[in-house]
């Protein structure tokens, strides 16, 4: 049985018809042992592509080409990627993407097709500027009505400037040596470059305000 | 595994330069009034912040919310309800108003930079959790205080957990956290139990639950998470620690008014005003469901204040066409 309801599958199906303007390739690192969320995230992700002929689904092996894993910085699985063109754009899903995270998975494939989205002209411009490596990493669980906001903050800025932001979802529960790391007993919890970190969501202006605030308190 | 995988993330609209009306808030309330106009061939806009279905969406089951003699789950009714008002054609912003002039004619908002005008307003802005202000709540807000158990409550796997509130929401998530906890403990203020009687033989059928009635929180505990909370008997007034690794508060709700206070009347509690057509001080506004005055906080209550704006607004836009 697929994991999609029939009635998401002919409403996706609608939407990307309508909305999708560029292909966009889903790269997807996974492995078969010892990753409990590998196989049902390879399932959504390939239902997900039958609905439109601008979804395409690459599936790699982590430790089989370990060489393109290392290239996208991926170091766990599932990790999702989206590409424009051949392009990274800065987006990952640690994590199976279930429950309220599907949402963010879908806007940011929207928004990779579009290859714009909605973050206002003075504040791409200071996304624009940032010339330092920056890592937003926003963690969630899947039950989290509040997290994709975070999480779509995260995506948006990265995607604006992907030669030097990733924005990455962490599935909690799936990454318990991260929750531990980071503390995590709340979400969502945005992490910026090891030094800046905040509770809740919070309006793009103020995301990129904490990311600015990041890079300055390191040099 | 059981999986779910929400399709109601909203896509980006192209907002237009004028609507008949704009909706604030996508709970309940605001959906349906959107339902409505959006039928009613309104030109129809709603802006929500966080998800549609509001806090509706954030509880696990719902079970008294009629045409569903199972219950249903809080996410899949926010996302049909979405997705009716979309059918119709109404168009959902995700952000919130940057500026908002609602006392004019026409009325206007500023949404990410862009000025927009509509005809009439229906705000449907709910309430949001509570704060107790006790010490260490803020410091210790997502170091293991929360006012959401279906966001954080995977955290709290066979730990100890207190509940701050024995009201129906207190007691109804206390049953969804039993699936992870090993022990959740329900402080209350107040010497009995307010919560529905169902929900309570629930909680206490988990075996995991206490209660502990007639109890002030005075402070929570712990150096970077916590560790437990500081509670007095009210009679007594001895104090003692409870030790606990989460703490969850559900001790009532404020409403989402920020944006209107100047505007809109308002009660003593900050609960906006309406008269039984649920019109608001100012004309053109009308607000609906657990923001307004004397509402009753409730799913099927918050409905039909929507539906009520909604028609109230359309008959009040084609007497002025
Ligand atoms: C724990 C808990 C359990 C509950 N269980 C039940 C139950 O079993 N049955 C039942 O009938 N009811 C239940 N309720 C009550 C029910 O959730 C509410 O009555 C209902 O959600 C109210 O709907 P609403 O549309 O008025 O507001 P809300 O659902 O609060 O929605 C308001 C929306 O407006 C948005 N918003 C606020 N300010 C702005 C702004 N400035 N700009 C843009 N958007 C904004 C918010 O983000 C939100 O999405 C429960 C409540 C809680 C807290």
């Amino acid at each position: 049985m697929g994991m999609l309801k029939d009635e998401d599958k002919k409403y996706l199906t609608e939407q990307f018809e309508e909305k999708m303007v560029d292909p966009v390739p889903i790269l997807l690192f996974s492995q078969k042992l010892e990753c409990e969320y590998c196989q049902p995230t390879e399932q959504i992700l390939t239902e997900l592509a039958e609905l439109s002929d601008k979804l395409t689904l690459d599936i790699r092996n982590l430790q089989i080409e370990s060489a393109d894993a290392k290239e996208f910085e991926i170091d766990k699985v599932p990790a999702i990627i989206l590409l424009r063109d051949d392009k990274d754009q800065g987006i990952r899903f640690f994590g199976i993407p279930s429950g309220y995270e599907f949402s963010s998975l879908l806007a940011a494939i929207l928004d990779v097709s579009a290859g714009t989205n909605d973050i206002p002209d003075d504040l791409r411009a200071k996304i624009a500027a940032i010339d330092k490596p920056v890592d937003i990493k926003v963690f969630v669980t899947p039950t989290c009505p509040y997290c994709p906001g975070a999480v779509r903050a995260a995506h948006k800025i990265a995607m604006l400037n992907p030669d030097h932001i990733r924005g990455q979802m962490i599935e909690t529960t799936e990454f318990p040596h991260l929750a531990n790391k980071y503390a995590v007993y709340g979400v969502p919890k945005t992490v910026i470059n090891e030094n800046v970190q905040f509770e809740g969501t919070m309006p793009d202006q103020a995301v990129v305000e904490h990311v600015l605030a990041a890079l300055s308190s390191r040099d | 595994m059981d999986f779910s995988f929400s399709v109601s993330g909203t896509p980006e609209v192209d907002l237009k330069d004028s609507y008949d009306v704009v909706i604030i808030g996508a709970g309940p309330a605001g959906l349906t009034a959107a339902i409505y106009a959006s039928r009613a061939q309104l030109s129809t806009l709603v802006v929500n912040k966080g998800v549609a279905g509001g806090l509706a969406a954030s509880t696990e089951w719902i079970e008294n919310y009629p045409g569903f003699p199972e219950g249903v789950s809080g996410a899949e009714l926010g996302r049909a309800m979405q997705a009716q008002a979309q059918r119709f054609g109404a168009e959902i912003f995700n952000g919130e108003p940057e500026t908002l002039d609602i006392a004019s004619h026409p009325k206007r908002i500023k949404l990410s930079g862009k000025d927009i005008t509509t005809r009439a307003v229906i705000i449907a802005t709910g309430t949001t959790p509570k704060k107790l202000n006790v010490p260490g709540e803020a410091e210790l807000t997502g170091r293991g205080v929360s006012y959401c158990a279906t966001c954080d409550g995977p955290f709290f796997k066979d730990k100890q957990i207190v509940v701050v509130g024995a009201g129906s929401s207190g007691v109804q998530e206390s049953i969804f956290l039993a699936k992870f906890a090993a022990k959740i403990t329900i402080v209350e203020f107040l010497p009995t139990i307010q919560a529905e009687k169902i929900l309570v033989e629930r909680f206490e059928k988990t075996g995991k639950g206490a209660f502990i009635l007639n109890h002030e929180l005075l402070g929570i505990e712990g150096a970077d998470k916590v560790a437990g909370v500081r509670i007095r008997e009210r009679s007594s007034g001895s104090e003692r620690l409870l030790s606990c690794d989460g703490v969850f508060l559900y001790v009532g709700l404020a409403p989402q008014t920020a944006p209107f206070a100047d505007a809109v009347g308002l009660d003593k509690w900050g609960y906006i005003e309406v008269d039984s057509s649920q019109r608001t001080s100012i004309e053109g506004v009308w607000a609906a469901g657990d923001v307004t005055a004397g509402a009753t906080r409730q799913i099927a209550a918050a409905v039909g204040a929507g539906a009520t704006a909604a028609i109230e607004a359309e008959h009040y836009l084609s007497s002025k066409s």
